[in-house]
């Protein structure tokens, strides 16, 4: 079952009324329960334009073209208002993004709790759950250390844990690894590798590191603001989508 | 907690915010301390004076201590619509010792029973009696609560006005305004003592039984009191007879302008303690605009992103509040220890002005940081993740 499906999305920003960008012109994507995608392409190509759509945190431009179509788990998100957006975004999406991910203020713990907050968890619970995501990227001793006191690479691993917090359906990456050195990218990629794959949770990594795109199951290729081309890295196999389902 | 250290982050900022507020809120209160100070007097005067006429020579000086003759009782007493006509002596305690802006010790003298019980006005007795007609020829006082904390004298103790020994038969419960600094004395005392204040060439042509400093008149029911008045005025040279709606309306028109200033300091303090949060919140929000962004991003709501802002805002303003009621506590304290000596302390800082204070401050607070908070709560999420 697809998790997003999107159809003629389009996003044009207006810089001054003489200067707009499409950023996206035209895009038809399916993303399935469980699966590990890559989004990848040049810079300025659109990769996280469409991870900001999929990811409701912007709307597909409605006024010119064909009715961009954007469902989630089968609800119409193209005229949903920010409070309804904003409820997914807490209950049902993990977001990590590529660098200034954390609140500084705030240890890492409380980092992490600030998501189960947000999606209703009370005060002890949010704490609990949060400890446990620390404890499942590796960063339980380092739970009460404010963000400036973590590595880049330890960062990253907070923001996970906190994606994670109310173990949604959906985690959205935008360049994950791209402040992280070869050796910490390779980290943190296997730990995602096998949270989705324990865990079933669907991923969706916007990437311009091969090796990333390497190891997920598959390849959006964008270029222009357009899908160049959908690349199947491997077939999932019938564990994963068992998994996936239950 | 996270609240705190936010405003910790940039503490100089936070401070000089808070101590605008201080300022503003401090001034507040000293001033509306001041004002309570002032209606609580006018209420007292204002019951005083109800119901009455108080003829003075307008001639006098500032005190109303002018002398008048005594035998204007008898004159005033004729005039149609009296129904008693009591004369009084009031003079200061110890001229050596006028100490100018606050309230000084008096003396004055009473002729109990003279008003025929028209006298509304009591200041009560706390301890011992009241004055009476038996009085008349004595030594005997009756001292305020202040004073005679002052002299350290109690009842049944002697204490010494301008070389008579006069014994405590009374004190006087605590009004907070005039009468507590006061000894009231039988007349023919008062006149006595007053008589010794007249420069020697007046001393040397009048009896001491001869002098008043002001006449009560009580009016017969159903008079119209402000008639009367000029009825006396007209009928006695220099006689400036004032009423009760006359004292409130003097008064009231001084108060109006206390009462203006205070206005005028709240709302300075409000615009500039208003502006400086404001600022304060606004560079606050541009320098977490990414952490906004990263708030709203996964998943965070306007409402949430508004509370935080607004009750740390609200904080910046009830801590100022706070402050400034400290500091203001502490000046109306020290500024009623340092009048005690000389008179009337000058302040009263009434629980529902320290209230007010510090609302006053946190709504402050919270009003202002509405406007950061709600442009910060209206970021675009990816704008502000963007943001440089
Ligand atoms: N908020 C924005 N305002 C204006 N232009 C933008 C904005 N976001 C992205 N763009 C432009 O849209 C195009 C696509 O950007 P983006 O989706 O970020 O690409 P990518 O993530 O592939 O590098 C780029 O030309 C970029 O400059
Ligand atoms: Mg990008």
């Amino acid at each position: 079952m697809a998790v997003i499906e999107g159809r003629n999305l389009r996003k044009t920003y207006t810089l001054s009324r003489r200067n707009e960008v499409r950023a996206l012109r035209g895009v038809d994507v399916s993303i399935e329960a469980g699966e590990l995608v890559a989004i990848m392409g040049p810079s300025g190509s659109g990769k996280s334009t469409l991870m900001h759509l999929i990811g409701l945190l912007h709307s597909p431009d409605q006024d010119h073209g064909p009715a961009p179509e954007l469902s989630l788990g089968g609800r119409d998100a193209t005229r949903m208002s920010d409070g309804a957006r904003t409820r997914i975004r807490a209950r049902e999406m993990g977001f990590v993004f590529q660098q200034f991910n954390l609140v500084p203020t705030l240890t890492a713990v409380e980092n992490v709790m600030l998501a189960g907050e947000y999606a209703g968890l009370g005060r002890r619970q949010a704490r609990e759950r949060a400890i446990a995501r620390l404890t499942t990227v590796g960063l339980a001793e380092r739970a009460t250390h404010r963000p400036s006191e973590l590595s880049g690479g330890e960062q990253q691993r907070v923001a996970i844990a906190r994606a994670l917090v109310n173990d949604p359906a959906l985690v959205l990456a935008d360049e994950p690894t791209g402040n992280l050195d070869s050796h910490r990218s390779a980290e943190l990629l296997g730990l995602i590798r096998k949270l989705n794959r324990e865990h079933g949770q669907t991923f969706v990594l916007v990437t311009h590191d091969a090796e990333v795109g390497a190891a997920c199951d598959r390849i959006i290729r964008m270029r222009d603001g357009l899908v160049q081309a959908m690349e199947l890295v491997r077939e999932p196999t019938p564990d994963d989508v068992g998994e996936a389902a239950a | 907690m996270s609240l705190l250290r936010n405003l910790a982050r940039r503490r100089l900022r936070t401070a000089l915010t808070v101590t605008g507020i201080t300022i503003g809120i401090w001034a507040l209160v000293v001033f509306g301390s001041m004002a309570n100070k002032i209606s609580a007097i006018v209420a007292i005067g204002s019951d005083y004076y109800a119901g009455k006429i108080v003829v003075t020579d307008k001639s006098g000086g500032l005190d109303g201590d002018s002398p008048m003759a005594i035998a204007l009782v008898d004159d005033i007493a004729a005039i149609g619509g009296v129904a008693a006509a009591v004369p009084g002596v009031s003079t200061l305690l110890d001229p050596a010792s006028n100490s100018g802006i606050s309230m000084p010790d008096m003396v004055v003298g009473a002729l109990p029973g003279a008003d025929h019980g028209k006298n509304m006005y009591d200041a009560r007795v706390a301890q011992g009696r009241a004055l009476t007609a038996e009085d008349a020829d004595s030594l005997v006082a009756v001292l305020g609560s202040d004073l005679a904390r002052k002299l350290g004298k109690g009842v049944g103790d002697t204490v010494e006005i301008r070389g008579m020994a006069f014994e405590v038969v009374g004190i006087l419960e605590p009004t907070l305004t005039a009468p507590d600094t006061t000894a009231i004395v039988p007349l023919a005392a008062a006149q006595a003592i007053y008589l010794g204040d007249l420069p020697p060439v007046v001393r040397e042509n009048v009896r001491a039984d001869q002098l008043a400093t002001d006449i009560t008149v009580y009016p017969d029911a159903g008079t119209d009191v402000e008639a009367l008045a000029a009825r006396i005025e007209a009928a006695i040279p220099n006689a400036s007879a004032m009423t009760g709606a006359e004292f409130d309306g003097v008064v009231g028109s001084s108060v109006a302008i206390f009462n203006a200033i205070i206005v005028g300091v709240a709302l300075i303090s409000l615009i500039v303690g208003g502006l400086s949060v404001i600022n304060t919140m606004a560079m606050s929000v541009a320098e977490r605009t990414r952490e906004i962004g990263i708030k709203r991003a996964i998943g965070g709501s306007r409402a949430r992103v508004i509370r935080e802002l607004v009750s740390e805002a609200g904080l910046i303003g009830l801590l100022g509040g706070l402050l400034g009621l400290g500091l203001g506590a502490v000046v109306v304290y020290l500024a009623n220890e340092a009048g005690r000596g000389s008179g009337m302390a000058l302040f009263l800082l009434t629980p529902q002005t320290a209230i007010f204070a510090v609302l006053f401050s946190t709504i402050l607070g919270v009003v202002a940081g509405i406007i950061p908070a709600w442009s910060a709560a209206r970021l675009d999420p990816v704008a502000a993740l963007r943001y440089e």
